[in-house]
């Protein structure tokens, strides 16, 4: 390992750190607002469809579906967030995340037949997401299965006694020092310490905003740094899965490259020019976006390990089996999975003509739509 | 940036040189010797689509490049890569085209010029494998040299064209000896054009005489 991959990892961890103490200042921010005030605020997604919405924007916005999933992984592993306001959330940052590489696709919108190919390749991984949320979303709704399923994995898990999830956890231990450090830093700021003292909403309205801005920036620095020290991975695992086709392969391509970097959004923005020079076909990229949609979900259980509460591992599992469950429908049968990819080549043909609809699709699916309809439901 | 990806389309561009080198051989010995024609003809097809699929792979690795690497990426040095990858590539079409001309029977075994001819065969051969050593960059005065043994010999090959164009030698078939002449002269073009992808600025590359 040379010194520049030392610096990329030792950053790496550092930020890992740095995100698991964001997650429990966030927790304790939460905390110090109190009861009363958190289930107002929070009453807003207390409609599954709104909370749907409302973790579609949140991701829109952020351009990062770990941002968004680790803090309502603060949020519900500080008790304030139940886990069924948040399982919808959680399905609504899955489809946000899509929006990411759309835009991407937009680089490639001088050449027709690239940028058909482009919006094609980012599309589908929408498409895909709202399939399993029109499929699961309503069945975990009124059946519950898949948090009956995240609830006993965590039981499994705490049974186990992997030392992260303990209370009195070593990696908990490490996470509250350096919580307990920067909250005693920020109490060192007169003013701060007048607010903690003297007005605690507004400083636990502080604390919150400075948790996600903390989560927002240490994930950004372990995405940059995984990434840097990943590169050739990553090109040699893309190299592979361009011989090999799609296929399984493919899937795992796309866990082991979003588990390493920390963000699908990394992982399915490569595949966009990828897919536009024509050099990967739309229908073998459809299994690394699918894996990305796999390893995305590491971070949320990452998050998990630094709160409390055992709720948080469960909704962190319940964002792993719902996307294992997404795969497992739609991949297996080309027929099913042939849907997604159609209906974004459809899409992509039409948007080749005329492009400006490739615009008001995203600002419709994206932003207003979901606005709407958070406007609606309220 | 991704060097090791790098230096897999280095590897891949010094295996397309290996494979124009087996091809060029191979050809060169069908006109210049007695090998059989019906021996080698499948293995000297296999070997130019060889080529063309690492050529093919060249540009795929580098457009996989391109994507993870969008915002370190060092666009000259993969101009380069395109372009030489794309040169290397045509000396392989070039020696299939010797090949060509040995299948006519037209072979130039016998004759006095024979010597001229292996000792040429010899000398192209050389500088395929001396730009073979040059890829990895690490003397830029071997490609220099090779840059200016190249386009001299280029100047040679025009000579002798010219002459037989213009009649000036009797010779026993004319019109494959130029062809012959022409792609020799079109190899070595191509291996002086890859060369001066190595070293010399995007925008001047292919352009060595203005």
């Amino acid at each position: 390992m040379n010194l520049k991959s030392l610096k990329n990892l030792s950053f790496a961890i550092f930020f890992l750190y740095f995100f698991l103490v964001s997650i429990k200042l966030l927790e304790k921010g939460i905390k110090t607002l109190g009861a009363e005030y958190t289930d107002q605020l929070f009453e807003s997604v207390s409609n599954p469809f709104a909370g749907l919405l409302v973790g579609i924007l949140c991701t829109v916005l952020v351009q990062s579906s770990s941002v968004t999933t680790a803090t309502i992984v603060g949020l519900v592993g500080s008790g304030v967030l139940s886990l069924e306001y948040a399982i919808p959330m959680v399905m609504g940052a899955n489809i946000g995340t899509t929006v990411t590489n759309t835009l991407v696709s937009f680089g490639h919108v001088r050449r027709e037949q690239e940028f058909k190919r482009a919006f094609a390749a980012s599309t589908m991984h929408d498409f895909f997401n709202l399939i399993v949320v029109i499929l699961l979303f309503p069945l975990d709704l009124y059946t519950g299965f898949i948090t009956k399923l995240a609830e006993d994995g965590t039981e499994f898990i705490l049974a186990t006694g992997f030392t992260a999830t303990k209370p009195n956890s070593p990696i908990k231990a490490g996470i509250k020092w350096g919580s307990n450090n920067i909250l005693d830093g920020l109490s060192s700021i007169p003013y701060v310490n007048n607010l903690s003292e003297n007005s605690y909403r507004v400083y636990a309205v502080l604390l919150i905003v400075v948790a996600i801005g903390f989560i927002f920036l240490s994930l950004r620095n372990v995405v940059s740094n995984m990434k840097s020290l990943m590169l050739n991975q990553i090109e040699f695992g893309l190299d592979k899965a361009l011989a090999k086709g799609g296929g399984l392969f493919a899937i795992l391509i796309g866990i082991l490259i979003t588990f390493s970097v920390q963000s699908s959004s990394i992982t399915t923005s490569i595949l966009v020019p990828i897919v536009g020079s024509g050099i990967l076909s739309i229908e073998n990229a459809f299994p690394i976006t699918l894996g990305a949609n796999i390893g995305t979900t590491i971070t949320a259980v990452l998050a998990s390990f630094a709160v409390d509460d055992p709720a948080g591992l469960t909704i962190a599992l319940h964002h792993v089996f719902f996307n294992l469950m997404g795969v497992a429908i739609i991949y297996p049968f080309k027929a099913i999975r042939n849907i997604p990819v159609n209906l974004a080549k459809s899409l992509s043909n039409i948007t080749a003509k005329r492009r400006y609809i490739a615009i008001l699709y995203v600002l419709i699916t994206f932003l207003l739509l979901p606005l709407l309809g958070v406007v609606l439901f309220n | 940036m991704g060097k090791e990806s790098l230096d897999n389309i280095d590897a891949k561009l010094s295996e397309m040189l290996t494979n124009s080198m087996h091809i060029y051989d191979v050809s060169m010995n069908c006109l210049l010797g007695d090998t059989n024609l019906d021996t080698v003809r499948d293995d000297l097809y296999a070997t130019d689509k060889a080529i063309n699929e690492l050529h093919r792979e060249v540009r795929r690795e580098m457009i996989v490049h391109s994507a993870v690497n969008s915002r370190n990426l060092d666009i000259p040095l993969l101009l380069s890569y395109m372009t030489m990858s794309k040169d290397i590539e045509r000396i392989g079409d070039y020696c299939k085209n010797l090949f060509e001309i040995a299948e006519t029977g037209n072979t130039f075994t016998k004759g006095e010029n024979l010597d001229s001819y292996i000792e040429l065969r010899n000398d192209i051969g050389k500088l395929i494998v001396y730009l073979q050593s040059c890829l990895n960059l690490e003397d830029e005065t071997k490609i220099h040299d090779l840059i200016t043994l190249g386009s001299s010999m280029s100047t040679d090959l025009d000579d002798k064209i010219t002459a037989l164009l213009e009649n000036k030698e009797t010779i026993e078939y004319p019109v494959s000896t130029t062809l012959f002449y022409r792609y020799l002269k079109r190899i070595v073009s191509h291996i002086v054009n890859a060369s001066t992808a190595l070293i010399m600025p995007t925008d001047q590359i292919d352009y060595l005489d203005e």
